[in-house]
């Protein structure tokens, strides 16, 4: 009940919000108050309005995309036999396991059907959605769990360690959070690490720290990148002897994944922070700075910086949000239980719905960043503007 | 290669004393205070290893108050020898030799970036060409005027706003506290150099140096610019130093004119020195080819050949090669500066006691009439534009 209550209100709120905007816009409400203009006629807010109308339509596309391919790729019947074949048991019963297994799975009826059940789980407000159970003796279904959801990508039968047929939300929900927890950290790490480190090889070009990076820089880019984690796994692990499994209670042993990611990420950053440095060092700008008489540190923090990182910043949020995701190999390699080894569960496993989840909650993840990039790159520069010329 | 009827004429440095006639001191105007003079000033570059002399051998005393124009063709050393005032030459830029006196000091001898701060914007402040990318586009104009105050000034953030606002006032820039809070982006050409002539002023600097500062600016425009710094100049009393290409700017703003050719001053003087008594062959070609002074009848006169390459050293007159009254002695050796008046001389051969008597161009000997019909003509024009603008306006 309360989550149909949250669920609708919050659409509710949705609603009224961008139409008061709009109304505001349109100056049928608060025309002659400039405060209120400023904040809910904002060319900015009304961008973003558009962008997530057309976030949804590209969501939407990729659910269709996910959908068929899962579909064609791996027909439910083979995917049926692999789970539930078992020469010691009756036709009757496989039939009625596997008819119960489509069923829970979504893979019943027509592909239209198909398609209009999965829409209708995934789209956000609130229903409730039950889990048949059979019961094989009995050769009757009987209602084993029903939640009420705002969306849902379906349920996972078949793994280890976990309950059979439940939610791919349960499931993803807490390995979203072991890869956030590591993958903030290394972000953090990345940029802390990764903005000094460009700013000093473009602050000293051509000198030895230039070089330096440049020699380090090429050899990540240039080092495929599963040999390159296995060399850190190798220093990491056996010089500083760093714990080389995953432990959710001992933080030692999250640092080789958190240092392989960082160090790895900081050569990307150092990389493009020192171009866009060294194209503003030359700038007139800076000349022109240079002959007001300002200190060089001062050019350098006030002047050049700001004008260097806001090609980047739109990075930042997509990191960030990236986090999220975990990443596929450290994850492995380490024996991370995150959203990149979920990935790996999901295809070694057959559950299709784990995998479209996932492959769902990325692509909304990556177009939420894309968006948010923008809004703070136009938060950082004064010549982006939102009003249609 | 310019072919001169007096390449045969050779002056036999054999049995001559060369030197005669020839400066051993550069005149200082005694009734002038002198503000920044320049000795032997030698600056070169390194380019790829390699070390190239781009400025060569130049003197110059810069008068208080007055406004000195540096004319010359791209390439010819103008925008880096004022570079050296401010020490903000490229870094593989460097003054091999000479001396730059300014305030007490020789600031040829500055070498980090700290020791020029307390001189760079406070004493002598710059004005680019391009107004366009020479404010931070990120940053508000007021901000960037402010910046300045705050600095070199110590006020504080609320004096600063105070003082950019009556700066930005004073360069004539209407709803000047509105346009506090606007970004460069949001100025137009005009306005920018504006509002880089009020970071200029803000400091109250002894030199300013504009660097064709209306080169990137239309003709309407530029007149607007030259006829602020000119006013702004009266008020403040400090020096310009014009670098221009625009010989009719240079008549219009300069007391005193350095042609430069090669990385040499080649002819100084006054004004009038200059526009009416030029001795140098490269003044008397650039003023030649001035399409004002033309008559209908003849073709428009230019300068033949290229500038000097500074990759190769320079033999003798680095004009020589371009030049209708080269003689022999020019390929040779390199004329010292010859003293016409006390505030004029010129480096050339032709005023040599040894040198034959040269014809000079036609415009030149014409060029008081010349000069005159094309003051009335612009005289015309400019009327013309005002009934126009008048029309306009009802």
């Amino acid at each position: 009940m309360t989550s149909y209550i949250v669920g609708y209100t919050i659409i509710i709120l949705i609603v009224l919000f961008i139409v008061f905007c709009v109304l505001v816009k349109r100056r049928v409400l608060f025309a002659n108050t400039p405060s209120m203009q400023k904040i809910f006629a904002h060319p900015l807010l009304f961008y973003s309005f558009r962008r997530l109308g057309s976030a949804l339509i590209s969501l939407i596309l990729a659910i269709l995309v996910t959908f068929f391919l899962i579909r064609l790729a791996t027909p439910a019947d083979n995917t049926c036999y692999k789970l539930f074949y078992d020469p010691k048991i009756s036709e009757l019963v496989y039939n009625l396991r596997c008819d119960n297994w489509k069923e829970n799975m979504g893979f019943s009826g027509t592909m239209l059907q198909q398609l209009i059940n999965y829409f209708y789980a995934i789209l956000p407000f609130p229903k409730t959605l039950c889990v048949t159970e059979i019961n094989v003796d009995l050769g009757m279904y009987t209602i084993t769990g029903c939640r009420n959801f705002i969306f849902d990508f379906g349920r996972i039968y078949k793994l280890a360690g976990f309950t059979d047929g439940g939610f791919v939300w349960d499931y993803i929900l807490p390995r979203m959070g072991v890869s956030f927890e590591i993958g903030i950290i290394a972000v953090v790490l990345e940029l802390a690490l990764g903005y000094p480190f460009g700013i000093l090889m473009a602050k000293y070009e051509n000198g030895w720290f230039d070089r330096i990076g440049k020699a380090y820089i090429i050899s990540v880019d240039a080092i495929p990148g599963i040999a390159y984690y296995y060399i850190w796994l190798a220093l990491l692990c056996s010089v500083f002897m760093l714990p080389m499994t995953y432990d959710a209670d001992n933080f030692l042993s999250w640092l080789p994944a958190i240092l392989t990611m960082a160090f790895t990420g900081m050569a990307g950053i150092g990389l493009w922070v020192r171009r866009y440095m060294v194209d503003e060092f030359n700038a007139d700008y800076v000349k022109f700075a240079r002959s007001k008489g300002l200190s060089e540190s001062r050019i350098l923090w006030v002047h050049i910086l700001r004008n260097a990182v806001v090609p980047l910043v739109r990075t930042f949020p997509s990191a960030v949000i990236g986090a999220l995701l975990g990443t596929y190999y450290l994850e492995n390699i380490y024996g991370i239980p995150g959203i990149g080894q979920a990935v790996m569960v999901a295809i070694n496993s057959n559950n299709s719905s784990l995998l479209s989840g996932i492959i769902i909650i990325s692509a909304l993840l990556s177009i939420l960043s894309y968006l948010l990039g923008d809004i703070v790159t136009a938060l950082c520069d004064p010549r982006i503007s939102f009003t249609k010329e | 290669m310019a072919t001169s009827k007096y390449r045969n004429q050779p002056i036999n440095s054999a049995d001559l004393n060369l030197e005669l006639g020839a400066m051993t001191e550069y005149p200082t105007d005694p009734n002038e205070e002198v503000v920044m003079s320049i000795r032997n000033l030698n600056v070169g570059f390194t380019t790829r290893g390699k070390k190239t002399h781009v400025l060569r051998d130049i003197n110059l005393d810069i008068y208080k108050g007055k406004t000195l124009a540096i004319v010359g063709e791209s390439g010819s050393g103008k925008s880096v020898f004022t570079k050296t005032f401010t020490g903000m030459l490229d870094s593989n830029g460097f003054i091999s030799s000479g001396s730059i006196m300014f305030d007490g000091q020789d600031i040829a001898k500055l070498t980090s970036h700290k020791e020029w701060q307390p001189i760079r914007g406070k004493k002598i402040a710059t004005i680019f060409q391009d107004p366009m990318t020479s404010l931070n586009p990120l940053l508000t104009i007021g901000y960037q005027i402010s910046e300045v105050l705050i600095l070199h000034r110590g006020m504080s953030k609320e004096e600063a706003k105070k003082e950019a606002i009556s700066l930005l006032e004073r360069v004539k820039i209407p709803n000047a506290a509105q346009r506090y809070d606007d970004y460069p982006f949001q100025f137009s050409g005009g306005m920018r150099q504006r509002a880089v002539i009020a970071i200029a002023l803000a400091c109250k600097p002894e030199i300013l140096i504009c660097d064709e500062p209306t080169t990137a600016l239309d003709v309407t425009v530029q007149s607007q610019i030259i006829d602020l710094i000119k006013d702004l100049q009266k008020e403040y009393g400090w020096t310009t130093i014009f670098i221009t290409h625009d010989l009719g700017v240079v008549a219009n703003i300069a007391d005193n004119v350095a042609v430069m050719y090669g990385g040499q001053i080649v002819e100084y003087g006054t004004i009038e020195d200059v526009f009416y008594h030029p001795e140098h062959p490269y003044t008397w070609a650039l003023l030649c080819s001035l399409p004002q002074l033309g008559t209908k009848d003849e073709p428009l006169s230019y300068i033949k050949g290229n500038p000097p390459s500074f990759g190769s050293e320079i033999i003798g007159d680095a004009f020589a090669p371009r030049n209708e009254y080269a003689m022999n002695i020019d390929f040779v050796k390199e004329p010292p500066a010859f003293k016409v008046s006390e505030t004029h001389w010129a480096k050339t051969w032709l005023l040599s006691p040894y040198a034959p008597k040269v014809e000079k161009p036609k415009v030149i000997q014409e060029l008081h009439e010349r000069m005159k019909i094309a003051a009335k003509e612009l005289a015309r024009q400019e009327g013309d534009e005002y009934a126009e603008e008048t029309k306009v306006g009802e």
